[in-house]
């Protein structure tokens, strides 16, 4: 069966209605995420955009079908991994899985997730990357762009600032704990997002499964709304965020492209990076290069 | 028949927990509390326990592990000292407002800084307001059976509340004492299992556990919180009456009274100071000072009325703290006393006294000063200053 039908003959987990923005790409894949996941999951969904729009609930009313809690945004993976205890303890299978923004999985909650993938706490972790606390405003995190406005890494008058460092790559970190499995996925390419979590489920039965989600937010980043995949498949097809997975240790590239678009293409579709001058544009190109590079290499080994 | 064994306060500890059979048990070492973790870990090596136990990277993560377990459905236990409570303030805080009949030893250890690993209270009074409810034991014996009565206590529908038990660090936790262990039937049937109903992470029951919550129903948590915590004092009266008559040992409830009945100046104190206050208080006797000591077992929730009771017919009393209230000039517990009795319209002179910081000694003779101090505070008709106990020869 191809991804689009056996999508079509899923329950959607998450009720209708949410209040996420106007063609929020974080929505479409927590729908597609939790539709393969089914009903047999426990979600926990920290502070952040997801939290924000009301997937855990407000007041008397929930935004999910299964199961779901809101976990500190400094110890998702550690309450996650008590919860898997416990089931393992009684004998039942259960998907216990984070939807986490990169603020809760790449800073503040980046000791406990280590600490569970380390351990081997058979969970499913899914980092949903909008680079920075769009839920608060966009402030800037470890996971935003070298040279992105944010609101805590503002542009001056005169067109010079943004963000000062590079972004943290966080798959490859969690990669380098020797997990059963890491992946990346992107909102523009959901057949391969659908085997992916697929796969995470199998390999949670191993230990933690940890996969990266790349959502360009539009409105932290001024995207319009009608172009969001768009943004998403420039992000992929510029190998600015490469579409890979690490199954126990093995690189596997899984969107290659012949005559991958320059990185201006992609920075071009968002008003965070408008102030960016050709040198800086350029610098980013020679990473995207680089790390491209080490991935092609990872990947022959 | 109950077994003899001689225990050091940590491992009475691992035994309590290990009897009460927990589900789940995560904890990250720290001094004074380490052995605990030790010795449970021996346990589970052992088989003797079939707890699963998770070797965290850290105390946040201990308390968040046995949250998320407990959220579905495991007896869970936990031990920590000093910064490793405070590391773990943020879930910590919330397992209580989660209603979560978590276990907790803390092994009393002073705050930084300076840097200490010495006893001292500051670490888990500074958080009585967390919601927790909060024991303190007075020698391993106690140790050993408040941990298991924490849970009894904990899981009742009256409280559902988490439990702390406190014993200090070094002169409970590193001293061998003389322990009866109790028959693991008896405690069986004492505790039954846990079966949470009030909240539960289960995939064939789903619940939303905290969507963004309005003020009113806020305050409505709020208020039925306090009421467990308040329904704790009847729980606990239950539970160590219950546990006297299968075990033997009946501690009293809230308040240890120790030859009150006739006093006319009281010594009110914590934890394992207790026993040279005891001690102090015969001497006192055998000079015809009518002294008799009020020890708090409980300070979350506040035995009030207990506390107003046996401090009743006194000229004046004391109370010795083993930690400071920041802006008070005195101890935390002598405050609240101090509070009970001005509920209680009983406003007899006092004395705040601080001191065993840093894993200082508390003498029976400090105790036999502190007495005096009472005495005095009676003819004088007025409160006192704060009494520092130090060691005059050591402070040279």
């Amino acid at each position: 069966m191809n991804a689009v039908d056996k999508l079509a003959s899923m329950e959607d987990m998450i009720s209708p209605g949410i209040s996420a923005c106007v063609g929020c790409n974080v929505e479409l894949a927590l729908r597609t995420c939790l539709k393969v996941l089914g009903p047999n999951t426990i979600l926990a969904i920290p502070p952040g955009c997801m939290g924000g729009v009301g997937v855990v609930g407000w007041d008397m009313e929930t935004g999910a079908k299964v199961p779901v809690f809101f976990p500190l945004l400094d110890n998702v993976a550690s309450m996650l991994a008590g919860i898997k205890m416990h089931y393992e303890k009684v004998g039942r299978k259960v998907n216990v899985v984070a939807f986490a923004g990169d603020g809760a999985s790449t800073d503040a909650g980046m000791q406990c997730l280590s600490g569970a993938a380390e351990r081997g706490d058979k969970i499913i972790y899914i980092c949903y990357d909008n680079e920075g606390y769009m839920n608060t405003g966009y402030q800037r995190s470890s996971a935003t762009t070298k040279y992105s406005w944010t609101s805590t890494t503002p542009v001056s008058k005169e067109g010079r600032g943004g963000k000062k460092q590079n972004k943290k790559d966080f798959p490859m970190i969690m990669a380098m704990h020797d997990i059963p499995y890491v992946a990346t996925c992107s909102p523009a390419f959901i057949p391969d997002m659908v085997a992916k979590v697929e796969k995470a489920m199998e390999a949670s039965e191993r230990g933690l499964a940890y996969l990266h989600i790349f959502n360009p937010c539009l409105t932290g980043w001024g995207i319009k709304p009608e172009l969001s995949i768009e943004a998403c498949r420039m992000s992929v097809e510029t190998n600015f965020f490469p579409l890979y997975e690490v199954i126990d240790g093995k690189y596997i590239i899984n969107k290659e492209f012949k005559n991958p678009k320059p990185v201006k293409e992609y920075i071009g579709y968002m008003k965070k990076f408008k102030h960016m001058n050709e040198d800086e544009i350029a610098e980013i190109q020679e990473l995207v290069d680089s790390k491209w590079k080490r991935l092609k290499r990872l990947s022959t080994l | 028949m109950q077994k003899v064994e001689i225990l050091n306060g940590n491992k009475a500890a691992a035994i309590g927990a290990a009897m009460s059979r927990p589900g789940v048990v995560a904890a990250y070492p720290i001094t004074p509390q380490t052995p605990v973790v030790e010795y449970f870990s021996e346990f589970a090596a052992n088989g003797e326990v079939d707890a699963a136990i998770s070797e965290v990277e850290s105390e946040l993560t201990a308390m968040s592990v046995v949250t998320g377990a407990s959220l579905a459905g495991s007896r869970t236990f936990t031990a920590t000292a000093s910064q490793g409570l405070a590391l773990m303030y943020e879930p910590y805080f919330r397992a209580s407002t989660l209603r979560l009949p978590i276990v907790m030893a803390i092994v009393n250890r002073e705050m930084i800084s300076p840097q200490s690993v010495w006893g001292g209270q500051q670490d888990s009074m500074s958080v009585r307001d967390a919601g927790w409810l909060q024991m303190y034991a007075e020698d391993n014996q106690e140790i050993l059976d408040m941990i298991i009565q924490a849970f009894k206590i904990a899981e009742d529908k009256r409280v559902l509340l988490p439990i702390n038990i406190c014993y200090d660090g070094f002169y409970l936790s590193h001293m061998t004492e003389r322990v009866l262990i109790p028959e693991q039937e008896k405690v069986d049937a004492f505790l039954g299992s846990y079966k949470p109903e009030h909240i539960i992470l289960d995939p064939e029951k789903p619940m939303a556990v905290d969507p963004l919550t309005n003020g009113v129903l806020v305050m409505e948590y709020r208020n039925k919180h306090l009421k467990a915590q308040q329904n704790a004092l009847t729980v606990l009266d239950e539970v160590d009456k219950e546990y006297g008559r299968l075990f033997g040992r009946e501690y009293g409830g809230a308040v240890e009274e120790y030859r009150m009945e006739d006093a006319e100046y009281a010594l009110v104190t914590t934890g394992s100071m207790s026993g040279a206050a005891k001690d102090a208080v015969d001497m006192q006797r055998e000079k015809g000072i009518k002294a008799g000591l009020v020890r708090m077992r409980m300070i979350r929730p506040f035995p009030k009325d207990r506390v107003c009771k046996a401090l009743s017919r006194v000229k004046s009393f004391g109370v010795v703290d083993r930690n400071v209230s920041f802006g008070w000039d005195t101890g935390i517990v002598y405050q609240e006393v101090k509070a009970a009795l001005y509920d209680g319209d009983n406003k007899v002179p006092s004395v705040p006294i601080i001191g065993g910081l840093g894993g200082e000694d508390i003498s029976v003779g400090m105790m036999m000063d502190s007495i005096d101090r009472v005495v005095k505070a009676a003819a004088e008709g007025k409160n006192s200053e704060c009494i520092w106990l130090m060691n005059e020869e050591e402070a040279k």
